[in-house]
This record gives C-alpha cells, sequence and structure tokens, in this order.
C-alpha cells in the first residue's frame, strides 16, 4: 500500500494511532482524574481537547509532507 | 412585543435568510445531474468545509450531546472524540474516493462498491441503496423532529410541534429542490458558521451567569458532585462500552452516505485534505455544549428532567435571564444544527433512491439525464414529506430502525478497505465477512447482551475483519492487483 500516492508516511500514521489511542481505553486511563482544572476544565476533558488539538498538528504536518512528495513526482 | 413574539419573528426572520441563500445558489449552475448531485465536482475549500461540519453536527450536538452530559457525565466525551477521530480514516481513504469517483463517474456509495465487487445484475447495489434510505430517513426525521421540538420550546408554544417541523421541513425541502449541492452548500456554510458562534456564546454566558465562569461551574460540580466529571461517570457506561462505541463510530462515519458521497463533490484532492485538515478544530464546538449540560447537574439538582435531552432548552429558555433576541438566536443556532444535517440527508437519499434503487431497473437506467435529474428532484420532495409524517406520528421503531440499518452499513467498511488497499481481497470472502457482521450487529443489538457491554457494531466489525482477511489469505489464485485497480476506466 506504499505505492499509493498521497498516502501518509509510516511516522504519521504511527502519530494517528496514537491520537487514537489516547482517546479510549487504555491510553485514556492515565487521565481520569479531575485536577489539575485547566482552562477551566476538569483534567478529564482538557485531555479530549488537548488530543484533538494534537491531532490537527497531525493533520497539518502530514499535509505539508505529502505535498512535498507531490511536488517531487511532478 | 411579548418575548415569544419577538423570538418567533427572530426565527421565522432567520428562516427567510436561509431559504433566500438557498434559492439564490441556483443560479448559473449547469443543469446536469452530477452539478445537482456533487456539485460539478468543483466545490472549495471554505464551501466544503461548512457541509462536512454542518452536516455531521447535527441536532444532536445541540440536544442529545448537552443531554448525555447532563444525565451520565464523562461518558459524553465519546461524542467529541469520535468525531474528532472519524477525520483519520477520512483523511485516509477520501482522496482516492474521489479521485476514483471522477475516473469512472461515480456518484453514489452503491455505485463505487458494486463496481469493485460485481453481482449478476449489479444486486449489491440494489440492497446497499435500499438500506443506506431505511437508514437516512428515521435519521432525517430526528432533525425534523428535534427542529419542531426546538420551535416549539423556545417560542413557549406559540410554534406548535407540527407547524415548526413542517416550517424547517419546507425550507430545506424548497432549496434542496431547488438548487442541489450548491445550495446546501452556501446555507451550509451561514448555518455552520452560526452554529460555532452561538454553541460559544451560549456556553460561556451559561457557565459566567449561574457560575461566575466555566472553571467555577467545575469546581463547584467537583465538591457537590465529582462523579459526572471521571469515568465511568453515573449511569455505569464502562471503559469497554465507551472504548469501543468511539472505535465503531469513528472507523464507521465514513459509511454514511451522505459523508461518503461528499467526497465526489471535491474540487481536487488537495482541497479535501485542507478540508480535513482543518476539521478538527471545528469539532470544539461540542465543547462550550457539554458546558452546558454539566451546568445543569448543578441548576437541575433538585427539578431532575425527564427528558435529558431537554436540558439547554430549559436551561437557556427558562432559567437563564437572557434577553429575547439571545433566546431567538440560540434556537436559530440549534434549528441550523437540525436543518443543515436534514439538507444533506434529504439529498443524498434522494440521489440513491433513485440511482441506486429506481435505476436498478433496467428500462429505468436507459432514462435520459434530464429526466433523472427531474426524478432525484421530486424524489427530495417525496423524502421530506415522508420524513415530516414519520416525525408526526413518531413511531418508537424509529430509532431502532435507524441503529439496525446503520449498524449494517458500518459493515461495508472491511469491504471497501479491502477494495482500496489490499491486493489478496476476495470478493467471496468480502461478503461472507459482511452477511456474518450484519448478522451479528443486529443480534447484538436486539437480541443477546453483547459481550463485556461492547458495542455491538464493534463486535460485528471485529468478526467481519477476522473472516474477511482469514478467507482472502486462503484463496489459492490471488489477483495481483486490488479491487479498485482492475476497475476499467469508462471514459
Amino acid at each position: 500500500m506504499n505505492n499509493i500516492k498521497g498516502m501518509p508516511s509510516k511516522g504519521m500514521l504511527l502519530y494517528f494511532a496514537v491520537c487514537a489511542m489516547a482517546m479510549v481505553w487504555p491510553g485514556a486511563l492515565i487521565a481520569n482524574r479531575i485536577d489539575p482544572i485547566i482552562i477551566g476544565l476538569p483534567f478529564f476533558i482538557f485531555w479530549y481537547v488537548a488530543w484533538i488539538f494534537a491531532l490537527f498538528i497531525g493533520l497539518v504536518i502530514s499535509y505539508r509532507q505529502e505535498a512535498r512528495e507531490g511536488a517531487d513526482d511532478e | 412585543m411579548s418575548d415569544s413574539m419577538m423570538i418567533t419573528a427572530m426565527t421565522i426572520g432567520y428562516l427567510v435568510i436561509v431559504l433566500l441563500v438557498g434559492l439564490r445558489a441556483r443560479h448559473g449552475q449547469t443543469s446536469s445531474l452530477e452539478g445537482y448531485v456533487a456539485g460539478g465536482r468543483h466545490m472549495g475549500l471554505l464551501v466544503l468545509f461548512f457541509i462536512l461540519g454542518a452536516e455531521v453536527f447535527s441536532a444532536f450536538a445541540f440536544l442529545g450531546g448537552p443531554g448525555w452530559a447532563y444525565s451520565k457525565g464523562a461518558p459524553a466525551l465519546y461524542i467529541i472524540a469520535y468525531l474528532a477521530l472519524a477525520v483519520i480514516v477520512w483523511w485516509l481513504i477520501a482522496p482516492l474516493i474521489s479521485r476514483l469517483g471522477r475516473q469512472h463517474g461515480f456518484l453514489t456509495q452503491a455505485e463505487f462498491l458494486s463496481a469493485c465487487y460485481p453481482t449478476p445484475r449489479n444486486v449489491l447495489g440494489l440492497v446497499i441503496g435500499v438500506i443506506s434510505v431505511l437508514a437516512m430517513i428515521p435519521y432525517l426525521t430526528i432533525q425534523i423532529a428535534g427542529a419542531g421540538m426546538l420551535f416549539e420550546a423556545a417560542t413557549s408554544g406559540t410554534i406548535p410541534f407540527w407547524l415548526g417541523s413542517l416550517l424547517a421541513c419546507g425550507v430545506v425541502a424548497a432549496y434542496v429542490y431547488a438548487s442541489g449541492l450548491q445550495g446546501i452548500g452556501w446555507t451550509n456554510l451561514l448555518q455552520g458558521a452560526m452554529m460555532v458562534v452561538i454553541a460559544w456564546a451560549l456556553g460561556l454566558t451559561t457557565a459566567e451567569q449561574f457560575f461566575g465562569g466555566v472553571g467555577d461551574m467545575f469546581r463547584q460540580i467537583q465538591s457537590e458532585a465529582p462523579e459526572y466529571l471521571t469515568m465511568p461517570g453515573v449511569g455505569g457506561m464502562g471503559w469497554g462500552a465507551f472504548s469501543t462505541a468511539i472505535l465503531v463510530s469513528a472507523l464507521g462515519c465514513v459509511m454514511w452516505p451522505h459523508i461518503f458521497m461528499k467526497f465526489y463533490s471535491a474540487k481536487s484532492e488537495r482541497t479535501l485534505k485542507r478540508v480535513f485538515m482543518l476539521y478538527p478544530l471545528y469539532s470544539y464546538l461540542l465543547i462550550p455544549l457539554l458546558v452546558i449540560g454539566f451546568a445543569g447537574v448543578i441548576l437541575l439538582k433538585d427539578t431532575p428532567l425527564d427528558s435529558p435531552d431537554k436540558v439547554l432548552l430549559t436551561i437557556v429558555v427558562e432559567l437563564a435571564d437572557l434577553p429575547a433576541w439571545v433566546i431567538g438566536m440560540a434556537l436559530s443556532g440549534a434549528l441550523a444544527a437540525a436543518m443543515s444535517t436534514a439538507a444533506n440527508l434529504a439529498h443524498t437519499s434522494a440521489t440513491i433512491l433513485v440511482r441506486d434503487v429506481v435505476q436498478f431497473s433496467p428500462r429505468m437506467r436507459a432514462l435520459p439525464e434530464q429526466k433523472a435529474l427531474s426524478l432525484t428532484r421530486y424524489g427530495v420532495i417525496a423524502i421530506s414529506l415522508m420524513a415530516y409524517l414519520l416525525a408526526l406520528v413518531n413511531p418508537g421503531s424509529l430509532v431502532s430502525l435507524l441503529l439496525g440499518a446503520y449498524g449494517i452499513i458500518v459493515q461495508l467498511l472491511p469491504m471497501l478497505l479491502g477494495a482500496l488497499f489490499w491486493r489478496r481481497s476476495s470478493q467471496t470472502a468480502a461478503f461472507v465477512g459482511l452477511s456474518v457482521g450484519a448478522i451479528i450487529t443486529l443480534l447484538l443489538q436486539f437480541g443477546i447482551d453483547a459481550p463485556f457491554n461492547w458495542h455491538p457494531g464493534f463486535c460485528g466489525l471485529v468478526v467481519n475483519f477476522a473472516i474477511f482477511i482469514t478467507l482472502s489469505l486462503k484463496r489459492k489464485d490471488a489477483s495481483s492487483r486490488s479491487p479498485v485497480e482492475s476497475l476499467t476506466p469508462q471514459s
């Protein structure tokens, strides 16, 4: 499946898997507490807000990587 | 002017604006089926971003989401988790689907799958089409009923349920009929932006007014009802149920036909990826709505609601000391969530009904394009009307139909991934996996209890994948190409 144009690199796929694992069992277990309250949110809720941001950053990086590879092809 | 008259007037004004924007969008389009269904495969970043955001976040975001936070607490985070994680699956497969759709002229999901897995007389396409419509009509009905309930509550009964749902349904049907995906695009841009602004304004105002701020609110919940703020919350949704619900919903989200078929409409693969890149930020919309639900834990401690879905309406309309125009805005924002999803559902299910179900018959397949287009438009009206009538009758089996039919659609995921990425994919293996997966899902949904309280669809998907992979590997005469690579270009 590596020969399909426009796929994320192996590193990015791993990164996305980590984002997913962080939001379910067992990853989310370590965040299952109320304190510290950060930006007004209990830690467990903040955990999800933070990982969604991490996901966003990952997509930005993957987009830039894939755009660069696409440019090499042409 | 009394408060309820003011709220009614504002909301009607809002509906008129949506209607005008939606009708105006029909200018400057060519009247082709591809234009009506997929925006001529020319949708740009801004419009596609709001189409996707506004269709994914439905009436459930304003009603069910806060309801979960209020009645269950922390497990409500499953909603934001799966809606954010869904983007990973889109990222991997949407560009391929968009490209193949352009190459082969696909407009529906069933066309894609039945081209990859050819069956005699294309019967797979018919089956997928019928089940898709069976899943989407109840979903549409729920949006229309949600709109009616919002109207009735926010105007204190000035606009009764039947009229509120009729207004919302009528406006949606009118602009989808007239303008197709272009109409949905411009109205979703308006409605999607409104939803974000109104959700944040309401969430922050509620926390500020009753508790002095979001942090203070959560501290008060921490001292009075801390069990709401961590897993397993209240009501005992364990880690197993929580995690499997997130995974199956994130994986299955892409199989909703109204989401899948939007991939065809993108101007380019790069446009799609830009849309997805920004999408997680849109999902933050749920945070302020969950905050309102959590506020209900304290505010409604002594007078619990019998229907948790009404928590946002109860707090905003009855408890908070908000001026009428703010309630009018709040209602418009929540209506926007319901109507923007409803428009996509009506549009997609009419397309599927005509292309995959009606045109299954060889005589109808030969229909000229303009005939097929007008048939699709009448389909929009017919489906909207049917959903409206169902909303009035409100049969209890509606949610079961939705869960059952959608449970089967999710089981198409292994064969879709196989078609895209796996050279050894065997058609027989795909069908056996699909059938067993669907039976297990339905059995666990309606018959026996799922093991470890796992999500029924998740259990079905695990077995489905296992069968698909095992049987495909056993096949001796493995092809050297994946199903999509074997497609012969039509043009």
